[in-house]
């Protein structure tokens, strides 16, 4: 019999719902755009600064490999070992470098041998006007050594100098580009590592590598450190300028994003309880009828209680659709990336949803549950 | 009667009105504090930014190369070069240039060899935190102390007062044994000068300074016996993200109409303050530091699409509870409709007469969600960027406009549906 | 026997005092109307015999129990078991039918059974129309639906605030007719109206004016009323 009394409980409940159509769509309308600002704020409030420190990488290596002890060279194997502590999905980009003093016309240049599809990774700011060097023997020049040397894209020079073992050599290199940075790299001369290691003779050395780490704070340095602790032949330094101000300047991205969306959420939130409330004060009249045959306060507050969580969970569900478009859209705007997804926010919405529906139902319920019978029934 | 009615229901149906001033506040001070913010967003990021450093190097025109060169390899056999230097004399013109109030900071260096501890030191002679008096008759500090931000320094940070006063890396104290509060004998690689100099501080920059003493500018001009020169000087600009015509412009001013020019060299564009420098210090060429100045614009770039993005969509929501509650609070009212149409109201006046009660609770409500608004936005700023977010008037303009299309738009389904009403239907049915 | 035992009942709001001192019995399956003018207490005394409100003072005595000391909750379960309800403006909820509202009356009461739901409907002659939702049925009908609903739990009293105050003549026939029904087969039933005619069915009138009761006439026609007391107590 119980089992009877609770499924007409459950009946007059649908019959409220479906029967009750246009006004229930308003309080559906208003919990799922409390959902959809909730989850959507919360999802961004998670990506933009993982988002935002990808980013930041725009500044440049963030970690350098050196040799260790008083080595002052690398092998490249040994940077590959260092590299591979690191987790792959984290690192954007590392490049080798190789400095070399060479000679053009009796006039001394630094020649570097970099890796030019990696440097594109770790310092996006290079402004190359020309090609960038594809084969062997072509090579970018700094502004400043073409300004000074009237050197233009497309002549050729010879590069001459001599090696550890004090092996002289020479090479032809034709020049594809210039290099621009308004730092100390317009004074260099760039080639690839191969070509510099075919024209000097020597394989495999390099003087530094700049590794595009996507972490910063304590993750980054923990990174460093299991690089360090990890092999004993090259250690990794963090790059401090870069890393010091992007965990200041992130650190204030993160907190007025955190700001932001609790403001955004508190005000939503009030204003679902408020819609909620105006569409419940509306059926005061039932409630005093309800009391005047016969109903408890406590089951008057069941039904709504009821009421209230089928139409948070529905909203609450609806909302976090639209949330993760929400979400989505903006992440797709701002960043070119989709917006990664803490799948458990998902629940915890409609569960909020739900309770902010609740609350803000027995507000007013209380509020007309506390009020005589007589005084409903008789008014208007 | 219309006024008699519409003062009617604004003073007595108070309770549910309040409901709608109330929605309508929070949703104007939810608008009033992300525009503000929003629109202050790009000066607050910038100022954050400059603790990335100086944005422009000065250095002497075609003297360039060389120094950097000779730094990496210290290969002192080659003959020097005719090198150019730069007046110290000029530096204060930087603050007097069109864009001078976006010049956060600069600081010029003069490097130079020196032997001290019995091995061979580069000295950086430089400001720390310089006075200066324009002829303009204001008053600025400048010098590297706010440039390096990122340097941790054990002891003191350098001070101009201090003659003798100096700052050395990390390495090079290792390397020397000496801390904070230590003196020692430096001289000039000639040996013809020599001083003493007082550790004030030992810093870590995780770059080659830390094998590098930094020391006030007079000191190290005495060294290398170059009185009144600097080999280059840092800046610190806040600038506007580069478009189209600041890199043509960058490319050649001379490219330009008329017109774009004067917006190019009204527009703190980095090209256009560095063009301003040479401008102003002949014989300079100002390089912007694309590093730092392409990641500034990358980032600027996407806080304020971000902060855009979110005011949007937190305006549309905001818009959309309201008129939704708008909404609500319209059905709710079917049978005082009913009644209304039964003793013969037109279906105009009664949505007159709705509309206007409406709009006049919420510009009530506007009203004081605006301040509270602005409260908001205050929060914001001095959570995040311990400074006053800037109140812009233009704010005001686009709320009224929001606050009158949410709750007129907000209200037209609700009044649409009760012109369907049949006063019958209302009056008996329930 | 009294199923119900007004003494010295008073009710003041405020400053204004609405009943003073009115004593009251009404005896098993009669039928008592309560009339007066606007403002004499009828909705006063109702509220206070249908549990919905209480005195300032006096004792009231239903079915053996005294009211006065009881909380709003137990006040509640009173009203649940021994009080059925007939309200001029109907109040039926608006998104149930007519069986469901019926069915709501038995659910607050104990166990909901649409069987006897829809016998009380076929009483009050409304079986056909058990599916329609209260905005589909016309006025005398609804009428007839918070009858039913008021019987369903076997109430000790039908107590009617204006049954036809919103009827046509037809309707109020037919809901009259109900009402006569009910009392032929033991109910006992309190009527407050202000209409004679409605008055007229009962076997026994009060009369309130300014709080008081005017005068008590038996039989329903209260115009040709003889005098204050004489009629006391009559029926018990």
């Amino acid at each position: 019999m119980i089992k009877k009394n609770n499924s007409f409980l459950l009946k007059i409940l649908l019959s409220s719902i479906v029967r009750r159509r246009s006004r229930l769509m308003v309080a559906l309308v208003g919990i799922a755009i409390g959902a959809t600002v909730l989850l959507g704020m919360v999802t961004l409030c998670y990506d933009i600064p993982r988002q935002m420190s990808r980013e930041f990488r725009s500044y440049g290596a963030n970690m350098i490999l050196v040799a260790a002890g008083r080595e002052s060279l690398m092998m490249r194997a040994d940077i590959e070992n260092a590299a591979a502590l690191l987790p792959p999905e984290k690192v954007l980009g590392l490049t080798p470098y190789r400095y070399e003093t060479v000679r053009s016309n009796m006039l001394p240049y630094t020649a570097v041998g970099v890796d030019f599809a990696q440097v594109r990774k770790t310092s996006p700011y290079w402004h190359v006007t020309g090609q960038w060097p594809e084969r062997d023997g072509e090579i970018l020049i700094g502004a400043d050594v073409a300004e000074f040397t009237r050197l233009v894209p497309g002549r050729g020079l010879t590069l001459e100098g001599r090696n550890k073992e004090q092996a002289r050599y020479e090479k032809d290199v034709t020049v594809t580009g210039l290099l621009k940075t308004g730092g100390v790299e317009d004074g260099f001369i760039f080639m690839s590592l191969e070509s510099m290691e075919e024209m000097t003779g020597e394989p495999g050395f390099v003087d530094v590598a700049e590794i595009s780490v996507m972490a910063s704070g304590r993750e980054l340095r923990d990174l460093a450190e299991a690089v360090r602790s990890g092999q004993s032949r090259v250690e990794a330094r963090l790059v401090k300028r870069v890393t010091q101000s992007e965990e200041t300047v992130l650190g204030k991205l993160k907190t007025l994003v955190y700001l932001v969306t609790v403001i955004v959420l508190v005000l939503t939130m009030i204003c679902v309880a408020t819609t909620m409330m105006t569409v419940v004060m509306e059926r005061r009249r039932e409630i005093g009828l309800k009391k005047a045959i016969g109903a408890e306060n406590r089951s008057i507050a069941r039904e709504f209680l009821a009421e209230g969580l089928i139409l948070g969970l529905l909203g609450g569900l609806l909302g976090s659709a639209c949330g993760l478009l929400f979400a989505q859209v903006i992440s797709a705007n701002v960043f070119n990336r989709s917006v990664t997804v803490e799948f458990y926010l998902i629940p915890a919405t409609v569960l909020v949803s739900a309770l902010v529906t609740i609350i803000a139902c027995l507000i007013p319920v209380r509020r007309a549950v506390d009020v005589e019978p007589a005084l409903v029934l008789r008014g208007e | 009667m219309f006024w008699k009615m519409l003062n009617g229901a604004l003073v007595r149906r108070k309770g549910k009105l309040v409901m709608i001033a109330f929605a309508v506040g929070l949703g104007v001070s939810l608008a009033t504090a992300m525009l503000n913010v929003m629109f202050d967003v790009g000066d607050k990021v910038n100022q954050e930014l400059k603790t990335y450093g100086a944005n422009l190097t000065v250095v002497p025109r075609g003297a360039s190369l060389m120094d950097e060169l000779y730094s990496l390899e210290g290969d002192s056999a080659e003959p020097p070069r005719a090198e150019k230097y730069i007046a110290e004399a000029d530096l204060h013109k930087i603050k007097m240039i069109f864009w001078a109030y976006n010049i956060v900071d600069f600081a010029p260096y003069l490097e130079t060899a020196v032997k001290g501890g019995g091995q061979e030191i580069s000295l950086v002679g430089t400001w720390f935190n310089k006075h200066l008096e324009l002829p303009t008759g204001d008053e600025v500090d400048a010098g590297m102390n706010g440039l390096k931000t990122w340097w941790d320094i054990r002891g003191q940070g350098g001070d101009d007062a201090d003659e003798t006063g100096v700052l050395v890396g990390e390495a090079l104290a290792l390397r020397l044994g000496l801390g904070p509060g230590d003196s020692f004998p430096i001289e000039s690689l000639d040996g013809q000068v020599g001083a003493t100099v007082k550790i004030r501080g030992v810093f870590h920059s995780g770059g080659v300074e830390d094998e590098q003493i930094f020391a006030p500018l007079k000191l190290s001009q005495d060294l290398s016996g170059r009185p009144g020169l600097v080999q280059k000087v840092e800046v610190s600009a806040l600038t506007t993200p580069e478009n189209d015509l600041a890199r043509r412009a960058a490319q050649d001013p001379g490219s330009l109409s008329r017109m774009e020019w004067d917006t190019w060299y009204c527009t703190a564009y980095i090209s256009s303050i560095a063009y301003q420098i040479e401008e102003i210090i002949p014989g300079t060429r100002v390089k912007p530091v694309l590093q730092v100045a392409e990641s500034e614009g990358a980032i600027l770039e996407k806080t304020q699409l971000l902060m855009l993005l979110l005011t949007v969509l937190a305006m549309a929501c905001s818009a959309l509870a309201i008129s939704n509650l708008v909404t609500a609070n319209v059905m709710e009212r079917s049978a005082e409709i009913g009644l209304l149409k039964a003793l013969g109201a037109t279906n105009s006046a009664i949505s007159i007469l709705m509309l206007t009660e409406i709009l006049i609770t919420a510009f009530i409500g506007g009203a004081l969600g605006y301040f509270a608004g602005l409260g908001f936005a205050q929060l914001i700023g001095h959570g995040v960027f311990d400074s006053a977010v800037e109140v812009k008037g233009l704010v005001i303009p686009l709320t009224v406009v929001l606050v009158f299309l949410v709750t007129a738009l907000g209200s037209l389904p609700a009044v649409r549906m009760l012109l369907r009403l049949r006063p019958t239907e209302v009056l008996h049915g329930r | 026997m009294n199923i119900l035992e007004l003494r010295g009942i008073s009710k003041i709001y405020g400053q204004l005092s609405a009943l003073s001192e009115i004593d009251l019995d009404v005896a098993q399956g009669e039928w008592l109307a309560i009339m007066g003018p606007s403002g004499s207490g009828k909705t006063t005394v109702m509220n206070i015999i249908g549990c919905l409100d209480k005195p300032s003072c006096g004792s009231v005595v239903l079915d053996g129990q005294e009211l006065s000391a009881l909380s709003a909750d137990e006040l509640t379960a009173i009203r649940r078991d021994k009080i059925g309800l007939i309200f001029q403006q109907f109040h039926l909820i608006s998104y149930l039918t007519a069986l469901e509202n019926v069915m709501v009356a038995q659910y607050y009461h104990s166990l909901v059974d649409e069987k006897e739901a829809l016998a009380a409907l076929d009483r009050v002659g409304l079986a056909d129309r058990a599916k329609h939702l209260p905005r589909q049925l016309s006025g005398g009908e609804q009428q007839r639906v918070c009858i039913a609903r008021a019987l369903i739990n076997y109430p000790s009293i039908i107590l009617a605030d204006e049954p036809t105050g919103n009827l046509d003549e037809a309707n109020e026939r037919v809901v009259m007719d109900i009402l006569h029904q009910l009392h032929r087969e033991g109910s006992t039933i309190v009527v407050v109206t202000h209409a004679p005619e409605v008055a007229a069915h009962a076997e026994r009138t009060v009369v309130l004016e300014y709080g008081k009761i005017a005068r008590i006439v038996l039989g329903g026609d209260p115009s040709k009323a003889p005098e204050v007391g004489e009629a006391c107590g009559a029926g018990a």
